[in-house]
């Protein structure tokens, strides 16, 4: 039917006049149908990034401490006596640095470590702590038996800086002691650090550390604590299997730093087991007297009076 | 729009010659009638456009013969022969069908004489008959409307497909971002001889998958995993699965999900695209809540008071975004037949601990099953995993033949015909069952399903025929 029409150029010549002049006059329209419609993008542009950083990130309620500090306390065994004298101790500490404390107790965990060795109650604490304070960032964990000795440091500036970080991270050492050949990276950068560990001179130290709380924490602290580890009856329980952990698996040991033994963890003179340069000395921010409550000779009272005493002076006279 | 005016044309045609939509190139007798048929449309070559194809119906042993070649030619370089552009394009051109047809057709040297044998009743007669129609249309002027037609219909037939192909695997497309890794060469012959039949389901499977790769743009990464001897001790034997995915990950940096597929599997429905199928509903489809099936009465969620809420949480932080690994349940537990993994800090660390020495030492002697015997116990023991973990019921991605999980009819596990199923899994069929025939049983399901439309009219017009007239034994030949 339309083959019977007329040729198309006649048509197409008073149509292409035609449409010359309408966009004469409608230039101005489409012009401000254009910016509308450029100005609708915008705006809806703008909002939704708006409510995405708004949503994105979750903002810590005020009043959230930075960094946690925790400590793992065996009230039936322990004497009040010297679990007030642990918590005090960190008290002031978190006190000075507007820090919060995260007290622990083993029994509240026996259940799920069923016949593993007690020390174990170390994983399920931090991950408790990171439950329970979920807006702080990182989380330090201390042996009970350990003093902070000097609490005019605070932990950022004396360890998680970034260029103080950077300064003390141990690169392409064994990561276990004397010679493993698992070696620390050697091109770690301070900002992939979630955990920050030390050796004494056997192995890692599982009695002070500092871990970043997000996925890698959750990660770790479950590997850390799978049954099949805390069957396996390592010879130093947790500590060993922490050892097996960082040596095979590369993920992990891609977020660790390895800082020297003094750093965080002085052992007190009467500690078996300090590396090399790894007994306190003065002004050192913790001190641990470690094996004090595996080693029947030894008292743990006894041996933290003396630096207590040493702590409180210190205490009064600032 | 364009189109309006013409259709006048095109409606007087049918009655000059056929019933289909048959375009009369002047020079392409040969073309007009096997070009449009079934039977030879996937293998006709690239010169058959161009020149009449003196052979006719003969033309159809040399098909047979091509596809032949096809495989001798193709297996042993299946990965590399997509590489140039041009090579690529000329297979598209070239085939004037959706690309199932020949997957169904071609890979098996078996039935190539008795598929065509089965006959369509057209003859290269037809195409002479419409060229005498296109010289007398030669005379009128709407020859350019003609001419522009043919060129639309000629296009979409040999250019859709390859323009469609291009785009989904283009990055707009989306298809780059799915890796397949297909299993091959399972042991290499080394533990059992390989025979005929073995190397026919290994043939056919990864043709299907190639097919099915091409057809959306995904990747195909056929995988060989011949009994290396690092794998040979005891307790590290079939952990090479892991290690071939952090390789492809490696390899395809810019692909998000990677999807292992075994051999014995065959994609029924290849019209189904992973985003589409899975991926842009992964939240209403998948269950995190593993008490929805739970073969394995994993006590979920986990009950730790030292846990955080994400990790009590029955379904994860209920994100369908933080699913970071997809497979689903068969009867007896975790199927690795078939999952899917997205590369992720999780995925990564969860390969990373999938084989753990301390653990393996203590359990090889009672994980049968290997590395899914350890991804079901670590799912059990370490909530950072539950978390990121979605399960799909198991006919999306993992259905079951009879024989596998019980003798089949099962709604949940097992196959059903027509119903949609989109990939078959015939897990365990290398025990005591018959691979090659149970592949061959879906093969020819898919066939059936996959007819072009002109097919299954065809069908339905002679199932109405038949039904009305009686049935007539003589199909006509040619």
């Amino acid at each position: 039917m339309q083959f019977a029409l007329p040729p198309r150029r006649n048509v197409n010549a008073p149509l292409y006049g035609r449409s010359s002049r309408l966009s004469l006059q409608r230039r101005k329209q489409l012009k401000a149908v254009a910016i509308l419609g450029f100005a609708l993008v915008a705006i809806y542009f703008l909002l939704s990034q708006l409510f995405y950083s708004s949503t994105g990130t979750p903002t810590a309620p005020a009043g959230t401490s930075s960094l946690v500090i925790v400590t793992v306390l065996d009230r039936a065994r322990w004497s009040a006596d010297y679990i007030q004298k642990i918590t005090k101790n960190r008290e002031e500490y978190a006190k000075q640095h507007g820090y919060t404390n995260f007290f622990a107790n083993i029994s509240d965990y026996e259940t799920t470590l069923e016949s593993a060795p007690r020390s174990w109650g170390v994983v399920p604490a931090v991950r408790h702590a990171m439950a329970a304070h979920p807006y702080s960032k990182h989380f330090f964990y201390l042996d009970a038996h350990a003093l902070i000795m000097n609490p005019s440091k605070s932990l950022e500036s004396h360890l998680l800086e970034k260029s103080r970080l950077d300064s003390l991270m141990l690169k392409d050492v064994p990561v276990v002691p004397p010679d493993s050949i698992i070696k620390t990276f050697s091109h770690l950068q301070p900002q992939d650090v979630d955990l920050i560990l030390s050796t004494d001179g056997e192995s890692l130290s599982s009695g002070s550390f500092v871990i970043k709380q997000g996925e890698f924490a959750q990660t770790f602290l479950d590997i850390w604590f799978d049954p099949l580890y805390r069957s396996y009856n390592f010879a130093k329980a947790e500590t060993h299997a922490l050892d097996h952990i960082l040596q095979w698996h590369p993920t992990i040991l891609a977020r660790l730093a390895l800082v020297s033994q003094r750093t965080i963890n002085a052992y007190s003179k009467d500690s078996s087991g300090a590396g090399v340069d790894g007994n306190y000395k003065d002004g050192d921010l913790v001190i641990r007297f470690f094996g004090c409550d595996t080693d029947t000779k030894r008292n743990c009272e006894k041996e933290m009076e003396p630096y207590y005493r040493l702590w409180s002076k210190r205490l009064k006279n600032d | 729009m364009n189109l309006l005016p013409d259709t006048p044309v095109n409606s007087k045609s049918p009655p000059m010659s056929l019933s289909r939509s048959p375009s009369p190139h002047p020079a392409g007798g040969g073309w007009s009638s096997p070009g449009l048929t079934t039977g030879s449309g996937s293998s006709t070559p690239h010169s058959g456009f161009l020149s009449p194809n003196p052979l006719g119906p003969s033309g159809i042993s040399w098909a047979a013969a091509k596809a032949k070649s096809d495989e001798v030619r193709g297996y042993p370089s299946f990965s590399t022969r997509n590489n140039g552009f041009f090579s690529r394009s000329k297979r598209r051109i070239s085939a004037t069908l959706p690309s199932f047809r020949v997957s169904s057709r071609s890979p098996n040297g078996y039935i190539d004489k008795d598929d065509f044998g089965r006959g369509r009743p057209f003859s290269s007669g037809g195409g002479w008959r419409s060229c005498g129609f296109g010289r007398t249309m030669l005379r009128r002027r709407r020859l350019r409307l003609l001419i522009t037609l043919i060129l639309v219909v000629v296009g979409y037939l040999y250019f859709w497909t390859s323009f469609l192909e291009r785009y989904r695997r283009s990055s707009f497309g989306g298809g780059s971002k799915f890796v397949i890794i297909l299993e091959s060469n399972v042991e290499g012959g080394v533990m059992e001889l390989k025979g005929a039949r073995e190397w026919a389901v290994e043939r056919n499977s990864i043709r299907n998958k190639q097919e099915y790769a091409r057809q959306w743009g995904y990747e195909l990464e056929v995988v060989n995993t011949l009994a290396k001897k690092r794998y040979s001790h005891e307790w590290r034997e079939s952990w090479e699965k892991v290690d071939i995915i952090r390789e492809t990950m490696r390899k395809y940096p810019h692909a998000e999900w990677f999807w292992w597929v075994d051999l014995n599997t065959w994609i029924v429905e290849s019209s189904y695209s992973l985003q589409d199928h899975i991926f842009n509903r992964l939240g209403e489809i998948s269950y995190r809540d593993i008490n929805v099936y739970n073969p394995l009465n994993i006590s979920h969620p986990p009950t730790g008071a030292y846990l955080d809420d994400v990790s009590r949480s029955p379904v994860g932080d209920g994100d369908p975004s933080s699913i970071q690994m997809v497979l689903s349940q068969d009867c007896s537990g975790f199927s690795l037949g078939s999952f899917f993994m997205r590369r992720s800090v999780w995925s990564e660390r969860l390969l990373d601990i999938w084989w753990d020495p301390v653990m393996y030492e203590q359990k090889h002697m009672e994980w049968e099953h290997k590395e899914q015997d350890a991804l079901e116990y670590l799912y059990t023991n370490e909530p950072w995993i539950r978390s990121h973990v979605g399960f799909l019921p198991q006919r999306y991605i993992n259905s079951y033949p009879p024989g596998a999980c019980g003798d089949g009819g099962d709604p949940d596990i097992h196959f059903v015909e027509g119903a949609g199923d989109f990939m078959v899994n015939l897990a365990g069929c290398s025990f005591g069952r018959d691979c090659w025939s149970e592949l061959w049983e879906y093969r020819r399901i898919t066939q059936e399903m996959n007819r072009p439309w002109r097919e299954r009219v065809e069908d339905k017009a002679t199932g109405l025929y038949e039904k009305f007239f009686g049935r007539q034994d003589n199909t006509p030949q040619s």
